[in-house]
């Protein structure tokens, strides 16, 4: 039985891979992310067709029209079907998409994920931060807007969402490496998913401790509630809040000094290198660990994973074009 | 006996016009889309087709019942748990046993999940709808509450021979699709049970009166459709090697259009399985055929919802006249 599917799989492969043969030389990029239609894929898609039209390649995304990761893997199969040369996906659950990945390699087109680095059955997985370096971009901020002075507390969403964690975690081991006298008031708190609980949170903390210098917020909400409750008792400036938010709901506090800043990363850019990577791996290019790519700039490579050093500020000046973007 | 013969060939008008509607939709998309009409893009459709497939059929059955099954996705999500469950506690090194064991534990929890809604639906008198909603909402609770919204993943190598995997070139999931369809054909054609749960959805009390036990058809209409749903669940989880509550959520809804767009009388009593393959069919080479152009997947929504409401309006004078 196994040796049938393995000789049908075989035929399969040999048929798609002749497929492109026959329909052109131009490559054909297909991304698949985790639902269309949000700002945050908007963004994705405008970067995919921005670098496609820059390097004459064929790509496109496709936006399933609901997160169920079951919608993913039939968008994936049409794309195999197609005889696609480059896969780009996002996973919404990378664990459902490992066996159609599988065969999507089998059949010799090349796989790109993003925000994935467990996936196991892809060419490239690419991270435009790093965790670690998303939290340290944090806490050099927070830094210098308090001047490594007084105590400040950390707002994640929930205690067990892992990437805020580990994001908090690395910008805390940079405060207390770098800013050995600041003092954090107390364990995190789970409120940044909640603008109010955040705006509580931070009134309460002002009240308690009063050489509170700041709020590291890693959750949407966290910045967004921490800076009213900084604003409300005219302490903008005098009570740092950094952290990532979206930069529509948060330019009007950016801009009237409530919020310190953040840093997010970029869709548009993602969009981009699913383009610019794919079209490396179809032309045979390898890519190596410490290489300066165009978009990327210098990256490391951890296995299948390639990890860039791109934070994208959330400032006074950015917020406004991001903003723009829908982000 | 002139009535038969007339019902027989008003099926036949009917699944010819659902062949009609796809040989339609297959032609228009060989003109539109580039390299359609190529063995990958069958073969790719044969293996998305299934799971939406069983689960469109566990909604039909209760539909010809004159009922709803809303739990069928949340119901294959547990039988699917189920089955992980028991394989990676005990079946991980036991080879080939774990499919025909996780099978059979799927297609079991669905039977018993749907045979306490039938008897729910059928004892307490409640209305179907609100009865599976109930136990939609219950059931993902339990498997949320179970697996605290994460996966059950890793299933032996097995597995995979299921899911992705053919037979002389026909996609085994797409094999198990059809011998489910044969099996329903079959019970819904030809069987005591199949009559009694036209009769029943037609009319109860009639059904009552001419003494069909219409309580016992309800236990059994609920029971097959949980057990087709199981055995969704069971081929989710040789497609995805995973299961999570919540896989194929996004299903329930078109399930109920695909049975109305093969006839499937909203007021039950009337639907025949084979053109809701057929129907079947047609939605997914809409599908296909929509990503192949590279339009966008609301898009593919929009084209099946339109297809619905013209397939309903060229039907609709016909029914009316019977």
């Amino acid at each position: 039985m196994k040796a049938f599917t393995k000789i049908n799989i075989g035929i399969a492969a040999a048929l798609l891979a002749s497929a492109p043969v026959l329909a052109a030389a131009e490559t054909t990029i297909g991304v698949v992310v985790k639902q269309g239609g949000s700002p945050w894929f908007n963004a994705m898609e405008m970067g995919i067709d921005q670098e496609a039209e820059a390097l004459g390649v064929n790509a496109f995304m496709v936006g399933p029209t609901s997160n169920d990761p079951a919608l993913q893997v039939r968008a994936i199969e049409d794309l195999i079907a197609r005889g696609v040369d480059v896969i780009g996906v996002v996973p919404n659950d990378a664990q459902v998409l490992e066996p159609v990945l599988e065969r999507a390699r089998a059949a010799g087109i090349k796989v790109i994920t993003h925000e994935s680095p467990d996936t196991v059955n892809n060419d490239y997985n690419f991270e435009l931060v790093s965790t670690e370096d998303l939290g340290i971009a944090h806490g050099e901020l927070f830094a210098n807007a308090t001047e490594c002075k007084g105590s400040y507390a950390v707002y994640v969403g929930g205690l067990t969402v892992p990437a805020q964690n580990a994001w908090a975690d690395a910008a805390v081991d940079y405060l207390t490496e770098h800013c050995p006298d600041m003092k954090q008031v107390s364990e995190r708190f789970g409120v940044a998913e909640s603008v109010d609980d955040s705006r509580n949170t931070t009134l309460d903390l002002i009240r308690a401790h009063p050489d509170l210098s700041g709020i590291l917020a890693f959750g949407s909400q966290g910045p967004i509630g921490a800076a009213r409750a900084v604003q409300e008792r005219g302490l903008s400036g005098d009570v740092a809040v950094v952290g990532l938010f979206s930069a529509g709901q948060g330019r009007r506090l950016v801009h009237e000094g409530a919020i310190t800043g953040g840093f997010v990363w970029s869709p548009l850019e993602a969009g981009k290198v699913f383009v610019q990577l794919g079209q490396m791996l179809v032309e045979g290019k390898e890519i190596t660990d410490g290489e300066d790519l165009p978009l990327l700039g210098q990256i490391k490579l951890e296995g299948n994973n390639i990890y860039a050093n791109k934070p994208l500020a959330l400032t006074e000046e950015s917020v406004d074009g991001l903003a723009e973007l829908g982000l | 006996m002139r009535n038969l013969s007339a019902k027989w060939s008003g099926d036949r008008i009917e699944l010819a016009a659902m062949f009609a509607f796809l040989a339609a939709v297959i032609l228009f998309f060989s003109i539109a889309a580039p390299n359609f009409l190529s063995l990958g893009i069958f073969r790719s459709m044969a293996f998305q087709l299934p799971e939406l497939g069983l689960l469109t059929l566990a909604m039909f059955i209760p539909i010809i019942a004159g009922g709803l099954n809303l739990a069928v996705t949340f119901s294959a999500n547990i039988c699917g748990l189920a089955a992980a469950f028991v394989v990676q506690s005990a079946l991980m090194n036991h080879g080939i046993v774990a499919i025909p064991a996780a099978l059979l534990i799927s297609i079991f929890t669905g039977l018993v999940i749907g045979m306490l809604i039938g008897a729910m639906v059928a004892y307490v008198g409640a209305h179907p709808i609100l009865v599976t909603l109930g136990a939609m909402i219950l059931l993902r609770g339990i498997g949320e509450t179970v697996t605290r919204g994460g996966d059950i993943s890793g299933m032996p190598d097995v597995f995979e021979v299921i899911g992705h995997g053919s037979l002389f070139g026909i996609p085994v999931p797409m094999i198990i699709f059809l011998a489910a369809v044969g099996l329903c054909f079959y019970i819904m054609q030809f069987t005591k049970l199949g009559f009694s749960i036209h009769m029943v959805g037609s009319n109860p009390k009639a059904a009552l009166f001419s003494g069909i036990n219409v309580n016992r058809v309800l236990v059994w209409v609920y029971g097959l459709s949980g057990a087709l749903s199981g055995l969704a669940g069971f081929l989710m989880l040789t497609r995805f090697n995973s299961v999570r509550v919540g896989h194929g959520e996004s299903y329930l809804l078109i399930t109920i259009l695909a049975c109305f767009l093969a006839g499937a009388n909203p007021f039950g009593g009337f639907g025949r399985v084979l053109p809701l393959a057929v129907g079947l069919i047609s939605l997914q080479v809409i599908a296909s055929g929509m990503n192949l152009m590279g339009a966008s997947q609301h898009l593919a929504t929009v084209a099946w919802g339109a297809f619905l409401i013209v397939v309903m309006a060229v039907r609709a004078p016909f029914q009316t006249k019977s």
